[in-house]
């Protein structure tokens, strides 16, 4: 700051010529003409008086504020120049020179791409079940061979085996052939998509929708979409995995309420709220994230409660819908349906196309904002081609029929009661016995059942059914393996289930091992028995040899 | 060979359907050529072969297989007369323009016998109009220096740029006075944090919606040569569209369909059709559960054999082909190096790995050495532990740039510092090299010295979904631990019978192509230490379904080579011809992707709307795409042209006539190469453009 003041005076200064001894006159000469020169063309700049009066009153009135504006210009320059992204390791590194890193580079020796892998997951390869043809409630799993009773698909509703769906689908395929070939942005956007979207979105009953390529990316995507860093999310402990790595894409603030417990979502929520009030701060984004019916377990969300605690919280519901869409409710509109809340209430809901509807893909249903935002922020809409026309045209055509046959859900619902008829008598206790069905508590003669072998925390609408060993071994391993001689006694009988696969080791909360079951209503009574009884005998069987 | 070979193919047709054009092109090439007429006569017998006359690479060019004249591309029976030439030597005036073009999107204007309809899949049966897509060392893989505008342009572009955010700003300012009602869902309210702020939402309110027309414009029917747009109006500046109910079909240069195999008619589409029959259109669960079909297997396994890997897994999206199985690959203490362009199911996927991550600048091999050098001996962050392994991502094909990867360069570091490559083959699979596998194809590159390829099925193969191929070990590996075979759905029988129909008509099928071939004669300047016939050989009929079968000249093979040259051409010919014009253009000459530099944001709409709205005599709608921030840098906002074998050369020329119109409006010809061509010249050059290895050579 002091040299503008200086420069100021400099005419003045340089006039006591005499005193300096003659030889350094030169010097002095060339610098006196450079400040002055330099005066004029800092006089020159337009503004610059006000300039100068303002570090002048700065310096003369507070000294330390002129270093401190100094130091700060400086800082202020300093993030400018310095790079943007602090990439990892940069900067810091140790000094070598080329020898040395040659010979690093020498001797270092990366591990194998791909680990070993360990005896769970070659059997896991192994015991992977081929169809050979249609697949189906009844599929074949050799060529030629008899059909066996499939219960391990999702197809709750049988329409992959519908001639009538067929059919749409063949008419697609001579409009449209099969690939969009090219993301919705880009000429993407088939007419037959747009036309599923406001179908699901007029069957839901909420303002719009969003398609998406594939149900696992829809539900990842979704979220990191909308919650951001500092955005704050509650989570239920035992969603799928594709949620977890939405969670994990959204960067967020995670807090987690024990899985199914409402008092323990409104403690955390309450926590959550005394957290922000202490803290202060701007108003972020609150979600709580869910599924309708879990894809681990198959038990239930409670829905008006999570309504009732989100409106008291001011939160957003981001409810996953891929099981539970087009399994219960009197017309397979899931969650929202069975408990008779508005799908409105939902903010964002996300569904399967793959699942239910017996097509590929996924779908969000919400406000106009909701899907618009998606639609530009959403990578795996935005990044990906889009779906092929053949498997809107089915969704849609599927939705129709969910609409019009609402036969297709009672028969699902009767058959998921006659399969859980067949195995109540290995359960610890009947308390799980659906309370919907017309003899509801009437046969549950057993009450804490000393034999118990599995538990069955499924919702009793659920036409996911997931079956845990009660007294299960003490490894992990031997549990896996345990199931999959159920698994594998069942399709020696004719009754294809399977053993919930699971990515141990990248899960972030490991889910116990159980055996998956789906039931859909193409199974006429008979077969469904004949299915539980198979899996209860074989239960049984594996079971007694264990001990 | 190749020139008798036209030759006779030419007298057949003629004497077939009598056309008279018949015989114009190549009339009209000699007599436009003025002074290098006999230079171009010579080019018949050049362009019908690969670049180097000893390296024998493309089945046609084998003397094993008399019978693939007579027997051919079932159109070649026709004409190869579908390209619109001049009748007497000078260029076209507007009225036999006019008359040339009138409702030529839908009628072929020659006889033919095909299966496929005009629209969805051009005839165009000159045999001069190909060409193979094939690595030649005088052509450099990278040019020295990307091309610049001059500097007004820049500046402009900068100031385009400042005056759409203040102009934006001002707007919102007044707009939350005036119009509150507007701005009520990007405001805090009620408790509730916006679900997406203003400030979050201003590049999308206040810039892109200006543009907003040009983008998601709705379609319907098969995206092929051409596309059925369905018209909509805004009465809202944009923030909202509604149909007018009208259609209009526009010349598609945007799907990516690089070998035409979108199509609702045809070989493919009749195999689909079975197998919607036999198997319904859903996989209904996941792989691990039971939703593995046969299909599936047999897919995986020709795929295995089309790319040339030891195994192959099938997913069904693209996109989570990517963000699902690199996470499988990679963990914490492990590091990705990444090209900066690449795509973000990439990002998305490392991202969820936990993996650490360094970008090097797009394409520069040296950059990528001095990184990789870097990164070995500071080992991890901190800690400087060394990394468990290392992983290069580079794309094959880079879909916003069109430039190759330097494979050759990066198998030589791979070599050097032992790192896993992998390559993303989203875009170059199908569209790259003389048999269509892409960039390894392309360069000749053994397959098995990739560690991982991943590609996509959407492109070139008109289906959906994707692939990663590798070693027995590695897909194994990844199989159980990849999200999407665990959790994802499985892909969906159509799609698959898609992707086994068109990539068996790529290769060919065994029984017709089996004749064991000399391997002495394989003579490629490949680093390729097996040979080319061994990769890349046909599918085997007894891996492929039983009931599955296809016409004659897809199963043979000839078809898919015609397609495959076709797309070499068509992609070669525009991207010199727009060079020549004087535009600057990106990427390698024989990318299907070929971007078109425009800028100035205000031009993006402008072009796309004066493509779409055409002024030129013919007056035929072309659609095209249109890319800027934030899927390109800043500046250079460009206009990207996917090609595709369904194109014909006369669809080319209507291109390059459509965007030297509306680069002369727009004033978009900032190339300081060479003097720039007029349009009929580069027309007329075409196949002289191709064959040249150096633009500026032409004259």
């Amino acid at each position: 700051m002091a040299t503008p003041s200086t420069m100021v005076s400099a005419p003045a200064g340089a006039s006591p010529a005499d005193d300096i001894s003659p030889a350094l006159l030169p010097v002095v000469a060339l610098l006196s003409s450079t400040l002055t020169y330099l005066t004029n063309w800092f006089n020159s700049i337009p503004g610059s008086p006000i300039l100068l009066r303002y570090i002048r009153s700065s310096y003369q009135n507070d000294p330390w504020r002129s270093l401190l504006e100094v130091l700060l210009v400086a800082f202020a320059l300093r993030t400018l120049l310095a790079r943007r992204t602090r990439g990892e390791g940069e900067g810091k590194g140790l000094r070598l020179s080329e020898k040395e890193i040659d010979e690093l580079v020498d001797d270092w020796q990366p591990v194998p791409l791909v680990g070993p892998m360990s005896d769970l997951e070659k059997r896991t390869l192994e015991s992977v079940p081929v169809i050979y043809g249609q697949n189906g409630a009844h599929a074949r799993v050799a060529p030629g061979g008899k059909p066996v009773l499939n219960l391990a698909v999702y197809d709750w509703l049988g329409f992959v085996e519908n001639d009538e769906i067929k059919n749409v689908a063949i008419d697609t395929l001579h409009e449209y052939g099969v690939g969009s070939c090219g993301p919705m942005g880009f000429y993407g956007t088939i007419d037959v998509h747009t036309t599923f979207e406001q179908d699901v979105a007029e069957f839901l009953n909420v303002e719009s929708a969003i398609i998406y390529a594939q149900g696992f990316s829809a539900v990842s995507s979704a979220i990191p979409a909308f919650a951001k860093r500092g955005d704050i999310i509650v989570a239920d402990r035992g969603v799928n995995f594709a949620i977890h790595k939405g969670l994990q894409l959204a960067r967020c603030t995670v807090r987690w309420y024990a899985h199914g417990d409402m008092k323990d979502l409104e403690r955390v929520l309450a926590s959550v709220d005394r957290e922000i009030r202490r803290k202060g701060g701007r108003l972020t984004r609150r979600f709580i994230v869910t599924e309708g019916i879990f894809e681990n377990d198959g038990m239930m969300s409670d829905l008006p409660k999570i309504c009732e605690l989100k409106k008291k919280y001011k939160y957003r519901l981001v409810l996953d819908e891929s099981m539970s869409f087009g399994m219960v409710g009197a017309h397979g509109r899931g969650l929202t349906e069975h408990y008779g809340v508005p799908a409105e209430e939902v903010e964002i809901l996300i569904g399967s196309m793959a699942n239910a509807l017996g097509a590929g893909g996924g779908f969000c249903a919400g406000s106009q904002h909701v899907t618009a935002h998606q639609r530009i922020n959403s990578g795996a809409s935005v990044f990906s081609a889009a779906i092929p026309a053949m498997h809107a045209t089915v969704s849609s055509a599927a939705v129709k029929m969910m609409q019009s046959q609402p036969y297709l859900l009672t028969n699902l619902r009767a058959n998921v009661l006659t399969f859980r008829q067949q195995l109540v008598k290995l359960e610890p206790s009947p308390n799980l016995i659906a309370p919907s069905s017309p003899n509801g508590g009437a046969e549950t003669p057993f009450t804490n059942n000393k034999d118990a072998l599995i538990s069955i925390p499924s919702h009793p609408d659920s036409g996911l059914i997931h079956i845990f060993l009660v007294n299960p071994p003490d490894t992990l391993e031997e549990e896996e393996n345990v199931l999959q001689e159920i698994v594998d006694e069942c399709l020696a009988n004719g009754v294809i289930i399977t053993r919930a696969r699971r990515l141990r080791g990248q899960e972030s909360v490991e889910p116990e091992p159980s055996l998956k079951v789906c039931v859909s209503a193409m199974f006429s009574r008979k077969e469904t028995e004949k299915a539980g009884k198979t899996l209860r005998d074989a239960i049984v069987k594996v079971c007694s040899k264990r001990r | 060979m190749p020139r008798t070979r036209s030759s006779k193919a030419s007298s057949s047709a003629s004497s077939v359907t009598g056309v008279p054009a018949a015989s114009a092109p190549r009339n009209n090439l000699a007599s436009q050529a003025g002074g290098s007429a006999t230079a171009r006569s010579t080019l018949l017998g050049v362009i019908t072969r690969p670049r180097h006359s000893d390296a024998a690479i493309s089945y046609d060019s084998s003397p094993h297989h008399p019978v693939d004249d007579e027997v051919s591309d079932q159109s070649t029976i026709s004409s190869y007369a579908s390209s619109i030439g001049t009748v007497n030597g000078s260029p076209p005036s507007d009225d036999e323009l006019e008359r040339m073009y009138k409702g030529y999107l839908e009628k072929p204007n020659v006889l033919t016998q095909s299966s496929y309809k005009h629209s969805e899949f051009g005839h165009c049966n000159n045999p001069n109009y190909r060409y193979t897509s094939q690595y030649n060392p005088a052509e450099p893989v990278t040019p020295e220096a990307e091309p610049l505008p001059p500097y007004y342009v820049l500046l402009t572009t900068y100031m385009s740029y400042t005056l759409l955010i203040l102009l934006g700003h001002i707007r919102d300012f007044f707009g939350k006075k005036l119009y509150p009602s507007y701005y009520e869902h990007l405001m805090p309210r009620d408790g509730y944090a916006a679900l997406n702020s203003d400030f979050d939402s201003f590049y999308i309110r206040r810039l892109k919606v200006r543009l907003d027309d040009c983008f998601s414009r709705p379609v319907t029917g098969v995206p092929g040569r051409t596309i059925m747009l369905l018209d909509r109006y805004t009465n809202d500046c944009r923030e909202s569209f509604h149909l007018s109910g009208t259609q209009t079909r526009a010349l598609n240069v945007s799907s990516y369909n690089y070998l035409g195999f979108a199509s609702s008619t045809g070989g493919c589409a009749d195999a689909v059709e079975e197998t919607l029959k036999r198997y319904g259109p859903a996989g209904a669960a996941t792989r691990h559960d039971a939703g593995t079909l046969d299909l599936h297997n047999q897919a995986e396994k020709l795929t295995a054999r089309f790319v040339g890997s030891e195994a192959a897994m099938i997913v069904s999206m693209g996109f989570a082909t990517n963000s699902t199985n690199i996470p499988a690959l990679v963990e914490k203490g492990c590091l990705v190096i990444s090209d900066e362009f690449n795509h973000a199911s990439i990002r998305f996927g490392v991202r969820l790995s936990g993996a650490s991550v360094r970008t090097f600048k797009h394409n520069d091999v040296h950059a990528l050495e001095d990184l990789l050098r870097d990164c070995i001996a500071q080992g991890q962050p901190r800690t400087h532990r060394p990394w468990k392994k290392i992983v290069v991502i580079v794309e094959g094909l880079f879909s916003m740039e069109g430039t190759m990867v330097n494979l050759p360069a990066v198998i030589e570091l791979k070599r050097r510092y032992k790192f896993y490559l992998y390559v993303d083959e989203a875009h170059s699979i199908g569209a790259l090299g003389p048999n269509g596998r892409g960039v390894c194809d392309y360069f000749g590159v053994d397959p098995r010295e990739i560690d991982i390829l991943m590609g996509t099925f959407t492109k070139s193969f008109g289906a959906a979904g994707g692939y990663i191929c590798g070693t027995k070990d590695l897909i194994d590996g990844l199989k159980v631990r990849s999200h999407a075979f665990c959790y994802a759905e499985a892909m969906s029988p159509p799609v698959l019978t898609q992707i086994i129909a068109s990539m068996a008509a790529i290769m060919g099928i065994a029984p017709p192509l089996a004749t064991p071939v000399d391997l002495d004669e394989d003579v490629s300047d490949s680093v390729s230490i097996w040979s080319r016939h061994q990769s890349f050989g046909p599918a085997p009929r007894q891996e492929l379904p039983v009931w599955f079968s296809l016409p004659p000249n897809m199963a043979n093979g000839t078809e898919g080579r015609e397609r495959l040259r076709r797309l070499a051409f068509n992609s070669r010919y525009l991207s010199s011809g727009l060079r020549k014009l004087g535009f600057i253009v990106y990427g390698h000459r024989d990318s299907p992707i070929i971007p078109l530099l425009l800028y100035n944001p205000g031009k993006m709409g402008m072009f796309s709307r004066m493509m779409l709205n055409r002024l030129g005599p013919d007056k035929t709608p072309i659609a095209v795409v249109i890319v800027a921030y934030p899927a390109t840098p800043l500046i250079t906002s460009r206009v990207r042209f996917c090609l595709s074998a369904s194109h014909t050369k006369t669809d080319i020329d209507l291109l390059l006539r459509a965007c030297d119109e509306v680069g002369d409006i727009l004033n978009l010809k900032f190339s300081s190469e060479g003097p720039h061509w007029p349009v009929d010249k580069v027309i007329a050059s075409a196949e002289e453009l191709v064959a040249t290895t150096d633009l500026d050579l032409v004259q």
